[in-house]
């Protein structure tokens, strides 16, 4: 029987992630053991993907599922759709979201900060630790229907986040 | 009367099955010639593999209905869209009640995979598991 879907307040989940980044931070002296953060994040996305499949017929085409993501899969974690989707058609595609959640509340400390080249970079930099969770997140669901793939995220013009997924070419015989 | 034949086989990633269940038995001791036939079933189940397979790429839909035959028994299959396949062994059911029951087992499939110490290969050993598939069985299947 369908239970009633029980609420929890985003600024939790905000400050679940940014406290798992902080924590692994200092598990790994200063650096972030990116190795962990993907493990976890794989294996959620791999249970969210099975979860939020549940009435939908199996997708054939990559194009497919890269939709699936783009729509419900962002609508669900990170509470808007994917702004654009750009592809070269030989299996890259770029997912770019105009105003990412999970990076929003980043800053750096005011005082580092020279021109505005340096202060994106910097901002940048103390946002690429973040993304490695998501990243690991989206990564899972696609595994988990039958895309292999890798994805990287390029934080260079924050807010706006760019996703890169890269779908393995099937094996040559 | 010949116990009606039953089984169900969850096989996840990588084809690992991830849990099996003989429905059909009402008892739980399977006496020698319950076990013959028990590993015939278990044969029967993953030699259906190949066909579900090549099924599942034909449509989109999930319940891909009788896949396979043997003699007088027949295999239906449920493949989600994560590529795992509830497949059910039996001797001729209507087509609907299996379509149910593979849903009521996605139900409880999915409750259980939520357990986030589940890696891709692990048997699902859970006895509310179980029961809840029993349960449906009876059911659906009585």
């Amino acid at each position: 029987m369908p239970a009633k879907p029980r609420v929890a307040a985003e600024a939790g989940l905000d400050a679940l992630t940014a406290e798992l980044v902080r924590y692994y931070r200092a598990v790994g002296h200063g650096t972030v053991p990116a190795a962990l953060l993907e493990a976890i994040g794989q294996r959620v996305g791999r249970a969210l993907a099975e979860r939020y499949t549940r009435d939908k017929p199996r997708m054939v085409e990559h194009l497919d599922v890269i939709k699936w993501t783009c729509k419900e899969l962002w609508g669900e974690v990170f509470r808007k759709q994917v702004d654009s989707l750009r592809t070269n058609h030989r299996g890259t595609f770029v997912l770019k979201d105009n105003h990412f959640r999970w990076t929003r509340s980043i800053s750096v400390d005011p005082g580092d900060l020279g021109a505005g080249a340096a202060a994106t970079a910097a901002t940048a930099a103390a946002a690429a630790d973040h993304l490695h969770l998501p990243c690991a997140i989206i990564r899972g669901a696609l595994q988990s229907l039958g895309v292999d793939c890798a994805v990287t995220a390029d934080p260079s013009h924050l807010p706006a986040v760019d996703f890169t997924v890269v779908i393995a070419p099937p094996p040559t015989r | 009367m010949a116990a009606p034949i039953l089984s169900l086989v969850i096989v996840g990633h990588e084809d690992h099955p991830i849990f099996e269940v003989d429905l059909g038995s009402r008892t739980a001791e399977p006496s020698t010639r319950d076990e013959r036939a028990q590993y015939l079933h278990q044969f029967v189940l993953h030699a259906s593999l190949d066909a579900v397979e090549e099924q599942l790429w034909t449509t989109p839909a999930m319940h891909l209905g009788t896949v396979d035959r043997f003699n007088n028994l027949q295999v239906s299959a449920y493949v989600t869209a994560a590529h795992i396949k509830f497949l059910l062994l039996h001797d001729g059911r209507s087509d609907d009640t299996i379509r149910s029951f593979f849903r009521d087992v996605y139900e409880c499939y999915l409750r259980v995979i939520m357990n986030p110490f589940i890696t891709p290969t692990t048997r699902i050993t859970s006895a509310l598991f179980q029961s809840k598939i029993r349960g449906a069985a009876r059911n659906y299947f009585r």
